[in-house]
């Protein structure tokens, strides 16, 4: 989204935790930091017909993928900030890991097979990237040359669990395969906790 | 009409709209009593998978979006359980997380037959009246008469129709009504 620098995003996230901490959202909030600057970068290459899908942390996607900041925040005001969905600018969402890896994955298949344009971009946080599902869509994807890219986001934990610990892998399952090239992997440190502000809201 | 003539009849009248997609194990090629349904519809539309439940269902849900309408087959209720999750929390979610319309696709499954041969316990569940239970928003119908498969098919598909719908069939029946 033309316009939007670094510090646009980390303002929303900032006005978001003061809604939150206010008590005026009473539905989950997932705030992220640190990846602004690549995801500004990621966002260059998406256009307007693209499709976006992610998980549960997305207010930065939806204000780059082109939702307007006023009403991606009456959304989360209501409460739909874990599954934020805007049809309009093609930008879906799940609170549920892995859920839409291989929806992303049949949308592209269906794009490239009825010869329409766009393409499909799916984010996932590091665990959600060791999903079965996941590398399914990607296996799929590849082999069937389809018009998507995987984004992994990796910050290392989900939630509070180590992803590599409890895998036991030092790296990702698709790094050195013929599956890297269809994943976009970018590390980052958010400072955000897992969900909320980590202390009590009274409503 | 006959159950199975009527499921075949039906299949090739759907297939007629080309927006209609058939997807699924054994859709392409022989192997399960419903590839028999399909075997008159051209190649162009259906499509064989890998079996994986939870995959094909979010890629049924993604062939939806993309503008397809798609007829998912899952050959037993039992297999269907796989992608159960895909099916509750999101093809069943949708219009409430969302607050949009649900996305237009069936899901084809079936009560596994257990005559003339017995496949086991894995393989021929009924659980029509859980899935009534669990689900908000997919409209579950079973198809117990030859005379409730065509109409069904026709409400699921009309123009003006967007609904997700699971289908069930009974095994059983293909030779017996």
């Amino acid at each position: 989204m033309a316009g939007i620098v670094k510090q646009d995003l980390i303002d929303f996230e900032n006005e978001i935790a003061e809604l939150f901490r206010a008590g005026k959202i009473r539905a989950p909030v997932h705030l992220r930091s640190g990846c602004e600057e690549q995801l500004i970068d990621i966002f260059k290459d998406i256009q307007a017909e693209d499709w976006v899908y992610g998980y549960w942390a997305m207010h930065i996607h939806c204000l780059l993928k082109g939702v307007p900041r006023e009403q991606l925040k009456q959304a989360i005001l209501e409460g739909h900030s874990i599954s934020l969905c805007f049809p309009e600018q093609r930008i879906y969402c799940s609170g549920i890991v892995g859920s839409l890896a291989g929806v992303a994955m049949g949308t592209a298949w269906g794009l490239k097979r009825q010869k329409k344009s766009g393409n499909v971009y799916l984010f996932t946080g590091d665990m959600g990237a060791e999903c079965g599902v996941f590398h399914e869509a990607v296996k799929y994807a590849h082999n069937f040359d389809l018009p998507i890219k995987f984004i992994v986001e990796d910050n290392g934990v989900s939630v509070m669990t180590d992803t590599r610990k409890t895998w036991g892998s030092d790296k990702p399952w698709f790094k050195d395969t013929v599956y890297e090239k269809n994943i976009l992997y970018y590390k980052y440190q958010n400072s955000w906790p897992h969900s909320g502000l980590g202390q009590r809201i009274a409503f | 009409m006959k159950y199975f003539d009527e499921l075949k009849r039906t299949m090739e009248w759907a297939a007629k709209k080309p927006e209609v997609v058939f997807m699924g194990q054994a859709v392409g090629v022989p192997g399960t009593f419903m590839f028999n349904t399909l075997k008159e519809v051209s190649e162009n539309q259906r499509v064989e998978l890998p079996v994986s439940e939870s995959f094909q269902m979010q890629m049924t849900v993604g062939a939806a979006f993309s503008g397809y309408t798609p007829i998912s087959i899952f050959p037993r209720l039992n297999f269907l359980m796989l992608a159960m999750g895909d099916l509750c929390n999101i093809v069943d979610k949708l219009p409430d997380i969302y607050g949009a319309k649900p996305p237009k696709m069936i899901i084809r499954s079936a009560v596994g037959p257990d005559a003339p041969v017995h496949p086991g316990h894995q393989h021929i569940g009924d659980f029509t009246d859980a899935y009534r239970k669990i689900f908000n928003n997919i409209e579950v119908v079973r198809l117990d008469e030859p005379k409730d498969i065509f109409p069904a098919y026709e409400e699921a598909l009309s123009p003006d129709n967007q609904k997700s719908y699971l289908m069930i069939e009974v095994g059983n029946y293909y030779g017996s009504k």
